[in-house]
């Protein structure tokens, strides 16, 4: 009985792998174009993009994403891009690029997303570089600005939006070369290529630092880690001290110094200079510590209601983001907002993931925007803004352009040199609703 | 700079310590390692903000901080961990299920607290400077509120230690945690008793959250690793020794302070496991703990 | 397990022809779906090395996450900068598992369990940083392990459009079916019927001559090397590892699937690998279903997932599948 029941077991086992063969060859391969058509109705044109919406860095980025939906929720209600209205989903990374890799997996193979936009974070962005390629799916105007993504032939489908970490710190040393010839510096960096990059633009310009302190993205949030960067700077006694980091970072670096009597004067990288955001972090008085400090921008300052610009975002924020303040990162989020919707106009009304890459190479250097430094875009160029202005915090933690006007350093992120220009930049599109 | 790092390394190390005090109640009381003390911490921590932020008073909500993690202990051991103990009292996931259930909680509580106040940092402040003492023209990392914290644990120490020695609820709490069967045929109320180990604990743990949370920002997750770093604390000190649990969290404080000054922040955690490994391996008992029950 | 259902050559069979189905599904589903079967196969080896550890030998560890990051470090390292074929950076990768788990477990078989707990979750906390100290780790960027297209007879075996996550979900299902397949058998062999005796009574396992501790330990070895198989091919499925990759929520996850599974079943493992990927899924479309806010969306899976923890160890402390190992227990008292 039990050698029967065995051997009938043994058949039925080796029946089923025999069937389970034939099966698999029996099967048609489920149709699947890799570079279908996604994303893109008769009424809706769908985008993704994923961000810190938690977690040590989000302070501030997660308001990004927000202004950017307000932004298309204007535009929407203005007859939306060629008939369709844009519905932009927005997917939490946490600053975590294993995160970031999954919920973009879901943007694209869920959500099916047309493309992803604004995307924040080098490490997080490289994470999911692979599959973008792979799929063809266009990943605009990148909330990062490690030089690397310019790289057309490795990021096929990527474009730039910010300056490279390079071009920021080659300028940044043009300046300090300017001003404060012959003083010591230090720098505090997050190690990642994004402080790589930095440290690559500061060789190029010929910057020497008396101490480099680089720190673990995330480690901000321990004040034991903070009290170490200080105590490393307190040793050195920088004249000057450069802040390359996320707004947390540099929140926590004020406060740091603050606590233990440091004194310097600070130079804040783009990133990491947010008012509204080191407040939020390191709470109001933060925004006192602020006081005197130097930062670098390619936009104009987020309190200048002369900008037309800036007074067109803020009437949008007020209306469609109600009860958020207007600051750096929703001047960003809704400027990378009104690129993609020109991107998406130029594209025409047979939207398509290739036409839109197409537009952007053909005409995205025409493109309206507030940012004072022109775009690279090309079709063998995706480098987006190539240059900084320099300002002051105010008492307020408010950032003035030095000297009352923007003046404009532009350069490459390679071995150019850095030119002084003054700004130029296409009109305002009227309501700021772009007519290209 | 030596006497810069010990100051650091005494301020956390007194945190520590409150973390390690609150795990050692608890392990005295029941016998088991309560996984979700920093997921009670945090909560009442939480309780403290929403306070302070209502009654602009950071003075007010300490206290009312302490209370709620009292009680949130004490519930947390009525409805949750007397079922449990009753329903897994043994087989081979008695000394698993615990763990299991304790970490349960801890998720449900921080999942809880996500959905009430979101993930975002939120800044809960005290009137106590943060800025650190001055002597001369040096500024020592050494602030008001550090004083503050190294003070707060010291009272509470000092607190226990009288309430153990002199009172009859301390000889309850001490029958029932080395010999159950006996203090209960003497009278003690041993459940009754257990669950003032539990209260004592939450309040132990909420001071801890409601004094370090101004020198930091508040999260759900925000005191995780202080839980490790307070087991570790615990675990040197024995597990079962009050003293123990304070020395502990000092020796650990000052060591990662060291480790952090002079090698790197990223392996001080490593060094922890080390330290704990090498204790438990060599002097199982701890500094000053009692028992050797540690082996399995 | 009461009765041996089948030898192990029907086993091997059946398994095979497990493999063969899931591959020729593999051709249906899209690719999302099939990356989360990748996903699913991947925490099954997760979770049977928490089942093999805890319900066979009676240990516990918080800290397999940090084993799991042994493997993956070990196949990334080994597979940029030797230049190792990928499923030997893989095998190299769960031998520095291995090796890891095994020093680790000589200290743990001296350990209790709140002990061994507290312990594996600093190891858990502290060892992914390590990585932020030494630069061949490639620090917070992680290292890159992008294995790259499916070779060309797999194409050509697989279809038209065999992507690199279908050639993912063939190697991790491959691998999970062959662990699966190994570790049954091992649990059947004298060592498998060693560390239960020693779970169920150490006392008299000892009295009987079964070296408790040498149990305990070979346990722990055996179960990090399939910790850290799982950590390689995770990172496999990432395309890179980083510390961040293996985070305490990790840890705490796959000992989640291993009590959902039932600490005492292998192929419970199965149900506790799917749970894991289909929760925040399920959760993601409960919040937009009830309206979801950004604080519901971020919090419902930790909800969901505690809840689901808390009430099977109140409720079923012997897992959802009271099967064997429950009925077992009521025959041992």
């Amino acid at each position: 009985m039990l050698v029967q029941s065995r051997t009938k077991r043994r058949k039925l086992v080796i029946g089923l792998v025999a069937a389970a063969t034939l099966l698999v060859n029996a099967l048609p391969a489920h149709a699947m174009n890799l570079y279908k058509q996604d994303g893109v109705t008769s009424s809706t044109i769908t985008l993704g993009i994923t961000s810190p919406l938690t977690g040590a860095a989000a302070p501030g980025y997660n308001k990004v994403p927000y202004a950017m939906q307000a932004y298309f929720n204007y535009v929407n209600d203005n007859g939306g891009v060629n008939g369709r209205k844009i519905k932009l989903i927005i997917k939490d990374d946490a600053y975590n690029p294993v995160l970031a890799k999954s919920v973009t997996n879901d943007l694209v193979l869920q959500n099916k997303v047309l493309a992803i936009v604004g995307s924040l974070g080098t490490a997080e962005n490289e994470a999911t570089t692979r599959f973008i390629n792979d799929h063809r799916i266009p990943r605009l105007f990148v909330n990062t600005g490690y030089s690397g993504f310019a790289d057309a032939s490795k990021y096929p489908t990527t474009y730039t939006v910010l300056p490279s970490y390079v071009m920021e710190a080659k300028v940044m040393g043009q300046y300090l070369q300017e001003n404060f010839a012959g003083k010591s510096l230090a720098i505090i960096y997050q190690d990642d290529d994004f402080g790589a990059d930095a440290l690559k633009g500061f060789a190029i310009a010929g910057t020497k630092f008396v101490a480099k302190i680089p720190y673990a993205s995330g480690s901000q949030a321990d004040p034991t880690v903070v009290g170490k960067w200080i105590s490393g700077l307190a040793q050195a006694k920088p004249d000057v001290t450069i802040m390359f980091g996320v707004s947390s970072a540099t929140a926590a670096a004020l406060g740091g110094a603050y606590k233990a009597g440091f004194k310097t004067q600070w130079l804040l990288g783009s990133v990491g200079g947010d008012g509204t955001t080191i407040a939020t972090v390191a709470g109001p008085t933060a925004l006192g510590l602020l006081y005197g400090a130097i930062g670098a921008s390619f936009l104009p300052a987020p309190s200048d209601s002369t900008d037309p610009y800036v007074a067109q975002f803020q009437a949008i924020n007020a209306q469609y983001n109600a009860g958020v303040a207007f600051d750096n990162n929703v001047l960003q989020g809704m400027n990378t907002a009104m690129l993609t919707v020109e991107a998406l106009r130029a594209a025409g009304s047979k939207l398509t993931r290739a036409s839109l890459l197409k537009a952007i190479a053909k005409s995205g250097s025409t493109f309206a925007s507030a940012g004072f430094a022109p775009l690279g875009y090309s079709a063998t160029s995706h480098v987006g803004y190539n240059g900084y202005w320099f300002g002051t915090y105010g008492p307020t933690g408010a950032i003035k352009p030095v000297g009352g006007s923007y003046t404009l350093y532009t350069t490459d992120s390679g071995s150019g040199a850095v030119v002084k220009t003054v700004s130029k930049r296409p009109a305002l599109p009227t309501k700021g609703l772009p007519n290209n | 700079m030596f006497i810069d790092t010990l100051l650091i390394g005494i301020s956390s190390g007194a945190i520590y310590s409150l973390m390690a005090l609150s795990l050692v109640l608890v392990w005295r009381s029941t016998r088991i390692v309560n996984f979700a003390q920093s997921g009670q911490a945090v909560f009442s921590t939480y309780i403290g903000y929403e306070i302070a932020v209502r009654a602009h008073d950071y003075w007010i909500s300490l206290p009312l901080a302490i209370i709620f993690g009292a009680l949130l202990g004490s519930l947390v051991d009525l409805l949750f961990m007397r079922p449990l103990l009753r329903r897994v009292k043994d087989g081979p996931i008695a000394e698993i299920a615990p763990v299991i259930a304790t970490l349960g909680l801890l998720g449900l509580l921080q999942s809880l607290l996500g959905l009430i106040w979101g993930n975002a940092f939120l800044q809960y402040a005290s009137p106590l400077s943060a800025k650190g003492f001055t002597f001369g023209s040096h500024t020592v990392p050494f602030s008001p509120q550090n004083l503050f914290i190294v003070l707060a644990s010291c009272a509470v120490l000092v607190i226990f230690g009288f309430i153990f020695k002199y009172t009859n609820l301390g000889l309850a709490l001490r029958a029932a945690s080395f010999q159950p069967e006996i203090a209960q045929l003497a009278g003690v109320r041993v459940s009754r008793v257990r669950n003032i180990g539990w209260a004592f604990a939450g309040a132990t743990g909420a001071l801890a959250g409601a004094v370090i949370t101004p020198t930091a920002t508040l999260s759900p997750n925000s005191l995780d690793l202080l839980f490790v770093s307070g087991f570790i604390a615990a675990v040197i000190g024995g597990l079962d020794s009050l003293v123990g649990a304070v020395v502990g969290g000092l020796v650990l404080g000052i060591g990662f302070s060291f480790i952090l000054q002079y090698i790197a922040g990223s392996v001080t955690f490593l060094v922890g496991f080390i330290i704990l490994m090498v204790v438990l391996l060599i002097r199982p008992r701890g500094i000053f703990g009692r028992d050797a029950g540690r082996h399995a | 397990m009461r009765s041996r259902r089948f030898s192990p050559r029907q086993s091997a069979l059946l398994l095979f022809a497990l493999g063969i189905a899931l591959l020729a599904a593999s051709r249906v589903v899209d690719e999302l779906r099939t990356y989360q079967g990748a996903q699913v196969a991947v925490y099954v080896i997760a979770i049977a090395s928490i089942v093999l550890l805890t319900g066979y030998s009676g240990q516990i560890s918080l800290g397999h996450g940090a084993i799991m990051a042994l493997g993956g470090y070990g196949a990334a390292l080994s597979f940029t900068l030797w230049n190792f074929p990928f499923a030997l950076a893989i095998l190299f990768g769960t031998l520095v598992g291995s090796v890891g788990g095994f020093i680790l477990g000589v200290a743990a078989a001296r350990l209790s369990g709140p002990y061994l707990a507290g312990s594996t979750l600093a190891l858990a906390v502290g060892l992914p940083t390590l990585a932020d100290q030494f630069h061949i780790l490639g620090g917070e960027q992680g290292l890159n392990f992008d294995i790259g297209d499916p070779p060309h007879w797999m194409q050509k075996l697989g279809g038209d459009n065999f992507t690199q996550y279908k050639w993912f979900f063939w190697i991790t299902t491959s691998f999970a079916l062959v662990v699966i397949w190994a570790i049954t058998n091992l649990l059947h062999s004298s060592y498998g019927r060693n560390w239960k005796a020693g779970r169920n009574n150490a006392v008299a396992a000892g009295l009987a001559g079964i070296n408790i501790s040498q149990g305990k330990i070979l346990a722990f070895t055996v179960s990090s090397g399939l910790a850290s198989l799982s950590g390689a091919l995770f990172g496999l499925l990432l395309g890179l590892v980083t510390p961040t990759a293996f985070p305490l929520s990790l840890s705490f996850a796959i000992v989640t699937g291993a009590v959902l599974a039932g600490v005492g079943s292998l192929t419970g493992s199965i149900l506790g690998g799917v749970v894991l990927v289909a929760i925040p899924e399920l959760s993601g479309a409960l919040a937009t279903h009830l309206g979801g806010s950004q604080k519901m969306t971020a919090n419902l899976p930790g909800l969901l997932m505690s809840s689901l923890l808390i009430v099977v160890v109140l409720f079923m402390p012997h897992g959802v599948r009271i099967g064997k190992f429950g009925r077992q227990q009521q025959a041992n008292k």
